[in-house]
């Protein structure tokens, strides 16, 4: 799978977590560019994506993350 | 050791030149020995000895062995035995009344008068908080996020490290092992700095907190005399003295820790200036709540319970349900930070379950407060919407500290009843007001120093005030640290009755 195809189904992931379909998330995206990115919903997302790709985060990456674009390298060095 | 001892300024004083004067090469070696005799300094014995044995040896191994297990059952079963042995030990040590106090009273309940006496166990310094760093090691090398230590002399370094014994901050290995064991140049300017730092961390404890403390003491400790406006001004105050003392004592020992080179993480970002708790919560002890977050919080919410209850709760809820579990995981993890405090209800109560109601409340009221002050055009970015909802903050927690503070919930019920009684004037009567363990001129040198405080709290959240003040001129420069030091030296309050040296956190 190419990176953009990982964003493409990420976008749908995060638009039906938060309820917003005008989120387009890129590489730089933060928690600080949505706003009800909070703790909740960051455990919620990372289960949500975990379920859409079939793979696992492990706990260290979920608290790490800095942005989008780590979350996409993970998931890309899980599933190919 | 005290961290306002004299004998704690000459240790650094040794320390440091021992430091800097050996091969760069064995530095971390004077760093594990200075490290051992403040370890050990106050209680030295066979059975302190082995409480510190234990931890190094269950941790040091159960890295090692989680590594060489990896991916395999026997991984998490080290895991976890290594992290039950940890968590037995500091119950054993901390919590052994907690539970005989429970004990007693399911006791008595249920009629019976089989009663276990309490025990005395003596523990040593900062082992709350080396417990739960070196928890945290073992479950970092299982995540994977960084690698067990070879070197067990390194290892003990790591969770010995004598500044963050006293009062923490919680370190983790992956950003200390970077600093620890490198080579340290010595450097004038960081020493400087360093210096001033631990100026500041004095002035705090010897010229605010112990004052603010004889204030208080005197009221918590005689209440039939000191009721109405005294209690309130007692339990307003409490805080001060809290924050004081413990962010204090943080500044003394991250100057240190400075000067040896080794950067700490923050533990305070003016909390007195947050608008909600859980604001005043992100900047209070903050190395703690991250901890929490990242080894209770976060693993409890993603796990498999709390995602099924998510979505059975948002089926029958809707939206609102998926805050069930979040309620429920952020309940476990302030009943965790109110155990941490100590073994005593008060610190259940006061550090843990009323700060979670608070934090509940605030979020479930927060629509209809936004309701409210649209009807009513209040500004919420104005100032004196931020004011008053900094104000109400610090009253919020300075109800929750009441019972932190008191020996017994009784006691601090008792002193909630105590301010019910209306004396208003007793703030006008100088006689009166000037007989609960401050005279006037300390009364006016806690509210200048206050001041102080709060003016340079106000600025660190926006600048980096040291580094301003090093770049200033040379005689606003001195100007200002010569006035520290003399403030320290003529207002800081040295004894005579009162212990300023017993830190409020160092019980921890």
């Amino acid at each position: 799978m190419s990176r953009e195809e990982v964003f493409e189904r990420l976008n749908k992931v995060f638009q039906d977590i938060f309820d917003d379909d005008s989120i387009v998330v890129n590489e730089e995206t933060t928690s600080a560019d949505i706003e009800d990115w909070d703790s909740l919903e960051h455990i919620n997302l990372v289960v949500a994506i975990e379920q859409e790709f079939n793979m696992k985060f492990n706990m260290n990456e979920v608290t790490t993350m800095k942005n989008v674009g780590e979350m996409v390298s993970i998931i890309l060095s899980r599933i190919n | 050791m005290n961290l306002t001892s004299f004998v704690f300024l000459a240790f650094c004083f040794i320390t440091l030149i021992i430091y800097f004067i050996v091969p760069k090469k064995i530095q971390w070696i004077i760093l594990l020995l200075s490290s051992l005799v403040f370890l050990f300094y106050d209680n030295f014995s066979l059975f302190t000895v082995f409480q510190a044995l234990l931890i190094l040896l269950v941790s040091y191994f159960g890295g090692r062995l989680i590594e060489k297990y990896r991916d395999t059952k026997k991984e998490t079963v080290i895991l976890l035995c290594s992290i039950a042995i940890i968590l037995g030990l500091l119950i054993y040590l901390k919590y052994s009344n907690l539970l005989i106090i429970t004990y007693n009273h399911i006791i008595t309940l249920l009629g019976m008068s089989k009663k276990v006496e309490l025990v005395t166990r003596v523990s040593l310094i900062g082992i709350s908080y080396y417990s739960l760093i070196m928890i945290s090691y073992l479950i970092d090398i299982h995540r994977g996020a960084c690698k067990a230590q070879k070197n067990i002399l390194k290892c003990a370094l790591f969770m010995y490290y004598f500044p963050i014994l006293p009062s923490g901050p919680f370190v983790r290995y992956e950003t200390m092992e970077k600093e620890l064991y490198k080579k340290h140049k010595f450097d004038y300017d960081r020493m400087c700095s360093g210096l001033v730092r631990m100026c500041w961390g004095f002035f705090k404890i010897l010229v605010i907190s112990s004052r603010v403390g004889y204030f208080v003491d005197t009221v918590y400790g005689n209440m039939s005399k000191f009721k109405g406006f005294f209690a309130i001004l007692a339990a307003l105050f409490f805080p001060l003295q809290l924050y004081t003392n413990f962010s204090g004592s943080i500044d003394v020992i991250m100057g240190v820790s400075e000067i040896l080179g080794i950067n700490l993480p923050e533990n305070f970002t003016g909390p007195f200036f947050s608008r909600t708790i859980t604001e005043f919560w992100r900047n209070w002890h903050i190395t703690l709540g991250a901890w929490l977050k990242d080894y209770i919080f976060y693993p409890l919410l993603k796990s498999n319970f709390m995602q099924k209850l998510n979505k059975v709760c948002k089926k029958k809820f809707g939206k609102n349900g998926k805050k069930i579990p979040l309620y429920l995981s952020m309940f476990v993890m302030w009943l965790a930070i109110g155990i941490w405090h100590g073994g005593a209800y008060t610190y259940i109560i006061g550090s843990g379950m009323i700060p979670f109601a608070c934090i509940f409340f605030e979020d479930n009221l927060a629509p209809l407060a936004k309701k409210i002050n649209k009807k009513l055009r209040i500004d919420e970015d104005g100032f004196w919407y931020h004011l008053y909802q900094s104000v109400r903050t610090y009253v919020l927690f300075s109800f929750a500290m009441i019972f932190f503070r008191a020996s017994s919930i009784m006691q601090g019920l008792r002193l909630i009843k105590r301010m019910l009684v209306f004396n208003p004037w007793v703030l006008l009567d100088n006689k009166t007001l000037y007989t609960a363990g401050l005279d006037m001129r300390d009364f006016h040198v806690m509210i200048l120093s206050v001041i102080v405080l709060f003016i340079v709290d106000y600025f660190s959240k926006k600048i980096n005030v040291r580094e301003k003040l090093f770049k200033q001129n040379i005689i606003v420069r001195w100007a200002a640290i010569y006035i520290l030091l003399f403030s320290i030296i003529i207002f800081g309050c040295y004894g005579l009755g009162y212990d300023a040296t017993s830190f409020i956190y160092q019980g921890f």
